[in-house]
């Protein structure tokens, strides 16, 4: 009964400072910023908000963030595959350098494609002819959200591919059906969502992503800043309602994407229960 | 077995993981509509004979023929096979009339002709109502048969089960062992199964093949293997065999050589009380019952008998012995192996009181 007791107790404690530690570290400064952006009236939020540059801006997150989800899904369901059902030499190597995206710096991600594209670069004279330009361009800013995000969708993928087996494959594959059919009817449904929560992180990672998307972008309004590099400028212009009206676009994604969330993991926990 | 009827065969059949070589120049045929086991030891190479003969795996060379085809290019989508996989690998997202119709619905077969033979397999293994069932809602019984159904749906000409029962439980498995021999044998498919267990191979299969390390040891019916095993390894491996170093110290049996080895098993020994009246009384040895372990329908006794720890069985209407009990031990017969010569030996006595009376 005692320690019982000290359990129930233990347990209060816990919670308490689990919702103090939240309220304090998430939930005030997210009232801040709409207190903040909304603090001149709606009329000058919505001003804010429908700024021709506030639009590119958020525009241009939206399409770096559809290239990083598209090219990482396929990226991560191959990376994944070839983990999970193949021995190779070399596979260890491979899963490493899979997570490298999330010990390295983003500012060092950046400096890696600046230096590997810029003009110093033994590709740059190439790319040029071409007519290709990758820094302080969209595709750098392409390349360095994905750099960023794509261990996100592999992750979740792996865990639930091994745990699968390759025997309902070889099953699938011993009556006849072919590779498509067997990913489609077999392998599909198993990881389906796993697969949907990793795209749920990696557009989430996507959106806010700034160091790395910083030193590619070259800053230019309209053309090259993305949602959190306005936000930056408009907040070192001492702009301060335009830049907490352009972070609350951000916090609404952001709710958008962790109900999305919630309601994946619900539902892919009903899945399991197939299992 | 005869060349010409053979259904499956496998000629020189090498295989290797990495340095690990899982199959060295296995041989044997099987004949058409025959239940054949391939029983053998963990890691002995079992498993992997069937993958190969299911196109799972490739051999390294040898020949694999089926239907008197050599069959090593040929896809194993297009041999002509059912496979049940060890712990069934029923499509988990998919219900049970899903399951058994993949095969045929791959196979572009018509609605019709699907449904109609999705409610047949139903109603041959018993589960008729169950079809909007997932995997997981069936008990471990139901699972094996809707595996075994998926099976058959495309109409194979084989059936290879990978230890089909060794995720059932006991009571279970007892049942189930008696309906697949049952069905196999109504539906007169070959049938190749893999287990470790020999009870479940020797009640089951019209022939047994004995692998171990990598090698066929011996194939035959049952009876052929328990009576005369032409290797040491089944020796040892079938029946609950006891080996005994200084058997040449037991009544009537001759020393064979320098460095022999007698093998005994429970069925070859009696166990009498004193003053039990039988017929090998004056021929038996004395030893001291150690152990008696009830098995449901017999009596295990473990004796100890010229230092060697014997067991017998007794039936539970005999009159009971005691732990610490002196009783008369006769030994019927047993195997001896020298090097890998295996010869049956009999107790010279019965020669001898025949002659007698």
């Amino acid at each position: 009964m005692q320690l019982r007791k000290d359990i129930g107790v233990l347990k209060w404690v816990l919670i308490i400072l689990c919702v103090v530690f939240l309220a304090v570290m998430l939930l005030l400064p997210l009232v801040y910023i709409v207190i903040t952006a909304l603090r001149e009236g709606i009329g000058t939020y919505l001003a804010a908000i429908t700024d021709t540059y506030a639009r590119k801006a958020a525009l241009l997150t939206i399409e770096a963030t559809v290239w990083a989800v598209v090219i990482n899904t396929l990226f991560g369901l191959c990376a994944a595959w070839c983990l999970t059902k193949f021995a190779f030499r070399g596979k260890k190597i491979l899963s490493t350098f899979i997570d490298l995206p999330v010990t390295v710096s983003p500012i060092i991600a950046g400096l890696i494609y600046v230096l590997t594209f810029g003009r110093q670069s033994p590709l740059y004279p190439i790319l040029d002819q071409a007519g290709i330009q990758i820094i302080f361009a969209v595709p750098g800013i392409v390349l360095a959200t994905i750099f960023v995000t794509f261990p996100f969708i592999s992750r979740e993928l792996i865990p639930v591919l091994s745990a699968q087996g390759t025997d309902e494959e070889e099953a699938a594959a011993l009556m006849g059906a072919g590779t498509f059919t067997i990913f489609r009817k077999v392998t599909l449904p198993h990881i389906k969502w796993a697969l949907l929560y990793g795209v749920v992180l990696c557009t989430a990672r996507a959106m806010g992503e700034f160091g790395a998307v910083s030193v590619l972008s070259g800053h230019l309004r309209g053309k090259t800043n993305t949602l959190p590099l306005y936000v930056e400028l408009l907040y070192q212009g001492y702009d301060f309602t335009g830049a907490f009206a352009a972070s609350s676009l951000l916090v609404i994604m952001a709710i958008i994407i962790l109900v999305l969330r919630c309601w994946l993991e619900h539902k892919g926990d009903k899945a399991n229960d197939i299992r | 077995m005869q060349e010409n009827t053979s259904y499956v065969e496998l000629r020189h059949i090498n295989k290797h993981f990495g340095d690990f070589q899982a199959s060295k120049d296995i041989n044997f045929a099987i004949p058409k509509g025959r239940l054949v086991a391939l029983l053998g030891p963990s890691g002995s190479g079992k498993t992997t004979i069937l993958r190969m003969i299911a196109g799972l795996e490739n051999p390294d060379s040898g020949e694999i023929l089926i239907d008197g085809k050599v069959v090593n290019n040929i896809p194993g989508s297009e041999r002509g096979i059912g496979f049940v996989f060890q712990n069934y690998a029923l499509f988990r997202y998919m219900t049970v009339y899903d399951n058994i119709a993949f095969g045929l619905r791959v196979k572009k077969a018509s609605k019709e002709e699907i449904d109609q033979r999705v409610r047949e397999l139903l109603k041959l293994i018993n589960c008729e109502g169950l079809e909007k069932r997932y995997p997981s809602q069936l008990s471990g019984g139901q699972r094996q048969r809707v595996a075994f159904a998926r099976a058959l749906a495309p109409n194979p000409q084989l059936l290879l089960l990978d230890e089909p029962f060794a995720a059932i439980d006991a009571k279970v498995r007892l049942e189930l062992r008696t309906w697949l021999r049952e069905m196999i044998t109504q539906l007169h498919i070959t049938s190749i199964f893999v287990t470790h267990d020999q009870d479940e191979a020797i009640e089951v299969a019209d022939d047994i093949i004995v692998t171990n390390q990598g090698r066929v040891e011996q194939d035959g019916t049952p009876q052929e293997l328990y009576s005369n095993p032409a290797t040491s390894f089944v020796a040892r491996f079938l029946g609950n065999s006891i080996p005994v170093k200084n058997y040449h110290e037991f009544q009537y049996f001759g020393a064979e050589g320098p460095d022999t080895e007698a093998i005994l098993r429970p069925e070859f020994i009696s166990i009498y009380k004193k003053g039990e009246n039988v017929q090998f009384k004056k021929s038996a040895e004395e030893g001291v019952v150690q152990d008696i372990i009830f098995r449901g329908s017999s009596l295990e006794i473990r004796v100890l008998l010229h230092g060697n720890l014997l067991s017998a069985i007794r039936s539970i209407n005999d009159p009971p012995v005691q732990i610490g009990e002196t009783v008369d031990v006769f030994i019927h017969r047993l195997f001896i192996i020298d090097g890998d010569k295996i010869t049956l030996a009999d107790n010279q006595s019965l020669k001898r009181e025949s002659v007698i009376i």
